[in-house]
């Protein structure tokens, strides 16, 4: 038997070297058949008249979108068929069709599987800057630099521009433009939104220079008032509760204690430039003792006991219920995460400062330019329709109410507010100041300075309609939402900017290096692990954090600085 | 295939022989299409494989990859991980197995009996998917476990988040979803011991536990040994539908396998060459594994598993 | 001494029922609870006071379930796969195993087949290059791409060859002096006379292929055309992850819009139902499909 399965082995081997053979060529033949039926796709003339199709004739576009769970489109429509698609299909005289769709990670692992097969859709989008390059490596995607300059909008590049070049060097390869970046506009800090309602109640009073700044001390003695006195007679009340990860890497990182550290002058989670060197500001002596002062507060029962195990959820019912009062996070959680509070409480009223440190400014740090690329295939014929697309959607959408009169059904979409990844392209492509710029129209759209039909964008059009309904004293969810957070959150925002308030870090943006590929995740763990210990007094703050550095420099965070100051370079 | 044998073959046996050939052609045909075809991309663990240029006109680099993997100081690890895990689950899944057969097997209830056995064998018959779900709820940090633990006055652990624990949860959970499926065969041994060996042993004054020892498991011992040896063969798949359902990046350190490895730096990482590499050796390893398995349970019981 | 005895053998076969009782309530708990979940209010399941009872009973969760088109398309390819996963399987498996019960002398080509099949089952190409292939193919998206790669399990072929093999050999033998030809031989005495195996095989193809998510995540390029463990798997949202991706404040609002543990676990259950439905049949197969499945000459 064992002898006559190894010189059976070696038929099937002979066997196996014949299919190789055969399959070469009929693998081949099927991937070229496959890219000639992509690309060489004239569909039916149809006579609409358009602005790509030179021939008149619909070109068939296929693309990879990434979308989101549970949103709610209008009867019948889907990813594939929704009304910013027809309109798209409309107005460009082409035919999208998904090649492939996914939610989040899944999303990712379509990319992968379709560039592994070499075979990408004619457009697609991809979260990261590393698989713009693989692709670009492969040779699989358009230098779309020539189409840029000639058909782009004049208001598209001036909102590329405006981010002074930062934008379009992340797409640049060897010179080319490689993909339409989505754009990153910056966050603003993590702000402190605190109970009004209760402090009203209860008679407090701070920020009495109305600049929207306070101070940690001011959030500790909030803390203790609101714990003492218990506004809502809830059980097991909470001061400050925070997330189990502490920090998070974006300014305005959510129930975290962001803010505090930057107080401190610390930004966790973050690659910078300091003295000509590169550093890990969670590593920093300044870390050290924003973690003393949460430890501080745990001692003292301000800060939640059950730091660290509590998850997001658990803190979301916290502030729900009325155990806790104040809480850190972006400008926009009132729309998806405060307005549980309102649901339950409508009473419930937020008011958002912001950190300062002990120069009365307030420490921020600017997020990287772009987020999310549109790549367009090397073997599609008509790469200026991704840009016509973006015309359409960041240009035309957004400042035409044309448009929106010629299409009712895309302006029942954006009244709606049904989600932006709907558009053919999930990416935002908004002015550096943008988040501003709404801002001014809104308030002096609440100020009557205009009219609603007068604000520039239809988003913020609804906003303005929802907000003065909600003031008029209209319970709407929505109104009280967006009050929240377009008007105190933004407004906090644009206050600080306005009186030069803010202190602005430029951190380093690296691609991901070896060893982060390898040891960042743990470090990472490392990090989250030992600032809970350190926050509920598990491990001294001194030795501990010492500790820690070590560590952290040991396991490849040395490495991995050294790499990214070689990407510097 | 000129078989020029002595013995002519008559028309009919060379009939019934094509009829053979057709019965085998339609699994033939599958065989072939999806799984001797794949197995040319082997040929992109040796290549710098490049989607665009395609499996035949990639570079060749020989074994780059894998001397690269024998240097990843992560591959040790991971293999150590597959093979504690799998280990564990094996050797923990057979004793509970093999103990909850002769326990079933005295129940005298059968009303009970027949609840209790319809009761265990159904985790088994669920998916992993579903199964994380019913294990997230009782293991997370706010899941029954810990609230079992709070309230007797113990601290929480964060078994799905800790690297400590993460090990213990995959192998104990696995051993609830099989061992009463497991439990069948041994039943099935235990029932077909000789009852007059029992007899024997309990006119010899000998004890409950005397029996169990010298007559109920040397009865079952060839099935014992025959399942541990095919148990042996997927000591390097720890599991990867229940892995993948249930681990995160905070516990890699002790919960990544090689088979999540080879998906996530393979698939999700688009490292193609370097993650056909890890799966051709774990494949190779795992072949000479089931054959010497094979070769074992041959020597052992007679008996052989293919 | 006697009494002493029985009072001993009274306590250990109390402690043998003990064990017992616990190991088979340390199988149900875990299910009830996450059927007690999903007909518990949200924020009874969210506030984690749901146990192996409903707290604040409810049907919304299942009422939501309804309406979900998604959720009945994802079932409805789910049972489709199942129906023609299980023909294919038996129409390739059971031939071919008939075959392979056959020696060297009677059909020659026999154990190249049978190596074939055996080195099939130990090495496989990898997941990649099957990818390439389903999708050269055109497969992808398709239900085929569910049910082809699949449609060759070889184990169950072994099996099945093992089962054929303790058939009395005189029952075929007989039939082929009647001048039978193979495939009536096939059909008309070897089929009956191994229905109970057939029957384990059929089950093992159903479960198999009902929760089978992987295929669906590698081979379904949309959400709409994910078989039903697949969409299941695909419903855990990290918040966290989201956050870091930069998801936009609707986004945000979509996913956090209230706690979904009482529906997705309404949706598990209804998942899980085809399964307990012929469970009772899975149990009374369930020794046959052991047993073959290991112990053989």
């Amino acid at each position: 038997m064992r002898k006559s399965f190894l010189t059976k082995l070696t038929g099937i081997t002979v066997a196996v070297s014949l299919l190789l053979a055969a399959t070469a060529c009929s693998s081949q033949d099927a991937s070229s058949n496959a890219g000639s039926e992509g690309s060489a796709s004239s569909g039916a003339d149809n006579g609409v008249s358009s602005e790509a199709g030179s021939e008149g004739s619909i070109i068939k576009v296929s693309m990879g979108r990434q979308t989101l769970q549970n949103v709610t489109f209008p009867d019948g429509d889907t990813y594939e068929d929704n009304a910013y698609i027809r309109m798209a299909e409309n107005k460009l005289n082409i035919d999208i069709t998904d090649e492939f769709e996914a939610n989040g990670d899944d999303y990712d692992r379509q990319v992968s599987l379709a560039l592994s097969a070499g075979d990408i859709p004619d457009m697609m989008k991809v979260n990261t800057l590393d698989e713009v390059q693989e692709l670009y490596e492969n040779d699989l995607i358009a230098d779309l630099t020539g189409v840029y300059e000639e058909y782009a909008s004049d208001y598209l590049k001036s909102v590329y521009d405006s981010y002074e070049g930062r934008a379009m060097e992340n797409v640049t390869f060897d010179g080319m433009m490689m993909a339409l970046p989505g754009t990153n506009t910056d966050s603003g800090p993590s702000i402190v939104w605190i109970r009004s309602d209760w402090m009203e109640q209860l008679g407090l009073n701070i920020d009495e220079d109305q600049d929207g700044c306070i101070t940690i001390e001011d959030v500790e003695a909030i803390a203790k008032e609101f714990m003492d006195k218990n506004p809502e007679n809830a059980e097991n009340v909470v001061g400050i509760a925070l997330a189990p990860w502490l920090t998070s890497g974006d300014p305005d990182g959510t129930f975290s204690m962001n803010s505090i550290a930057y107080a401190l002058g610390a930004f966790p989670k973050t690659w910078m430039e300091k003295d000509g060197n590169v550093v890990y500001g969670s590593t920093s002596e300044e870390m050290k003792q924003a973690l003393a002062v949460a430890s501080g507060w745990f001692q003292e029962g301000i800060l939640d006991p059950q730091v660290g195990t509590r998850t997001w959820d658990d803190i979301t019912a916290l502030l729900a219920n009325g155990q806790c009062g104040i809480t850190f996070g972006t400008w926009h959680i009132p729309d998806w995460l405060l307005n549980n509070v309102y649901a339950l409480n409508s009473n419930a009223k937020f008011e958002a400062y912001a950190l300062a440190d002990a120069n009365g400014k307030v420490n921020c740090k600017h997020n990287n330019a772009t987020a999310g690329y549109i790549v367009v295939s090397k073997d599609f014929d008509h790469p200026e329709i991704a840009i016509q697309i973006a015309n359409l959607f960041y240009d035309e959408l957004v400042n035409s109410k044309e448009l929106l009169e010629e299409y009712p059904e895309v302006a029942s979409y954006v009244a709606d507010g049904v989600d932006g990844s709907s558009r053919p392209f999930n990416i935002e492509v908004n002015s550096y100041t943008s988040l501003l710029d709404d801002y001014s129209d809104l308030e002096r759209c609440l100020n009557g300075e205009i009219t609603v039909e007068e604000v520039r964008t239809s988003e913020q059009r609804s906003n303005a309609t929802s907000i003065s309904a909600y003031l008029e004293g209209n319970e709407d969810a929505t109104g009280w939402s967006k009050y929240h957070s377009r008007s105190k959150g933004v407004e906090l925002i644009q206050t600080l900017t306005e009186k030069n308030q803010f202190s602005w870090l430029t951190p380093i943006f690296p691609q991901t290096t070896p060893t982060m590929e390898t040891n960042l995740a743990n470090l990472e763990k490392l990090e989250e692990e030992t600032f809970i210990k350190i926050v509920t007094g598990d491990i001294d703050v001194e030795s501990g954090f010492e500790q820690f550095v070590t560590d952290w420099n040991k396991q490849g965070g040395e490495q991995i600085i050294s790499e990214i100051a070689e990407q510097l370079q | 295939m000129e078989g020029m044998k002595n013995k002519k073959r008559t028309a009919a046996k060379r009939r019934s022989e094509m009829s053979y050939h057709f019965m085998v052609f339609p699994g033939l045909f599958f065989l072939i299409l999806f799984s001797y075809i794949p197995m040319v991309g082997v040929i992109m663990a040796f290549q710098d494989f490049v989607p665009a240029k395609g499996l035949f006109k990639s570079e060749f680099v020989g074994l780059k990859h894998f001397i690269y993997m024998f240097q990843l100081p992560d591959i040790g690890k991971i293999i150590r991980n597959t093979m504690v895990i799998a280990l564990g689950k094996m050797i923990f899944g057979m004793i509970l197995a093999i103990a909850f057969a002769i326990l079933l097997n005295e129940i005298r209830i059968k009303f009970m009996k027949k609840t209790v056995q319809t009761i265990v064998y159904l985790p088994h018959f669920l998916s992993w998917v579903v199964l994380a779900s019913v294990v997230t709820n009782l293991f997370g940090l706010d899941g029954s476990v810990n609230q079992f633990f709070t309230s007797i006055g113990l601290d929480k652990i964060n078994f799905l988040g800790s690297s400590k624990v993460f090990p213990g949860l995959i192998i104990g959970t696995d051993v609830w979803k099989e061992f009463g499926y497991s439990s069948v065969i041994y039943l099935a041994a235990i029932t077909s011991i000789d009852p007059g060996l029992h007899e024997a042993a309990t006119m010899d004054g000998a004890s409950w536990w005397k029996r169990v020892w010298n007559v109920t498991i040397p009865g079952m011992l060839p099935i014992i040994l025959l399942m541990t040896a095919m148990n042996l063969t997927s000591i390097l798949s720890a599991g990867f539908d229940q892995i993948y359902n249930l681990y995160s990046p905070i516990v890699y350190e002790t919960g990544d396998v090689l088979d999540t490895y080879v998906y996530r730096i393979g698939l999700v990482g688009r490292q193609y060459s370097f993650g056909a590499a890890v799966g051709l050796c774990r494949s190779i390893v795992g072949m000479a594994l089931l054959l010497s398995a094979n070769a074992l349970t041959k020597k052992l019981t007679d008996q052989k598993i293919f | 001494m006697v009494e002493n005895r029985s009072f001993h053998s009274k306590v250990r076969v109390t402690v043998i029922y003990g064990i017992v009782l616990l190991l088979g309530l340390s199988c149900l708990l875990p299910l009830l609870n996450i059927l007690a979940i999903s007909f518990s209010g949200s924020a009874a399941v969210s506030a984690n006071r749901v146990g192996i009872l409903p707290v604040d009973f409810t049907l919304t969760a299942y009422d939501k379930i309804l309406s979900d088109g998604q959720f009945w398309r994802s079932f409805m390819i789910s049972v489709i796969r199942v129906i023609l996963a299980l023909a294919l399987n038996l129409a390739v498996t059971v031939p071919m195993a008939y075959a392979m019960t056959k020696s060297k002398k009677e059909f020659r080509a026999r154990n190249i087949y049978m190596n074939l099949l055996i080195f099939a089952m130990l090495y496989n190409g990898g997941m990649i290059p099957t990818y390439i292939l389903v999708r050269n193919l055109g497969l992808l998206n398709s239900i085929w791409s569910l049910v082809l790669p699949g449609a060759l399990p070889i184990f169950n072929v072994i099996m099945l060859m093992n089962f054929f093999l303790g058939i009395p050999k005189s029952l075929e033998e007989a039939a082929l002096i009647d001048g039978a030809s193979p495939f009536q031989v096939l059909i008309k005495i070897m089929v009956p006379c191994a229905k109970p195996s057939i029957a384990t095989v059929s089950l093992f193809s159903i479960v198999g292929s009902w929760n089978d998510f992987f295929s669906g995540l590698i081979y379904m390029q949309k959400v709409e055309n994910y078989p039903i463990m697949t969409y299941i798997q695909s419903l855990n949202v990290d918040i966290q992850e989201l956050l870091k991706s930069g998801a936009s404040s609707s986004a945000l609002e979509n996913v956090t819009e209230l706690s979904n543990r009482n529906l997705n676990a309404a949706k598990i259950v209804v998942a899980v139902i085809p399964l307990l439905l012929i469970y009772p049949i899975l149990q009374k197969y369930l020794i046959t499909g052991m047993v073959m499945g290991s112990v053989k000459e």
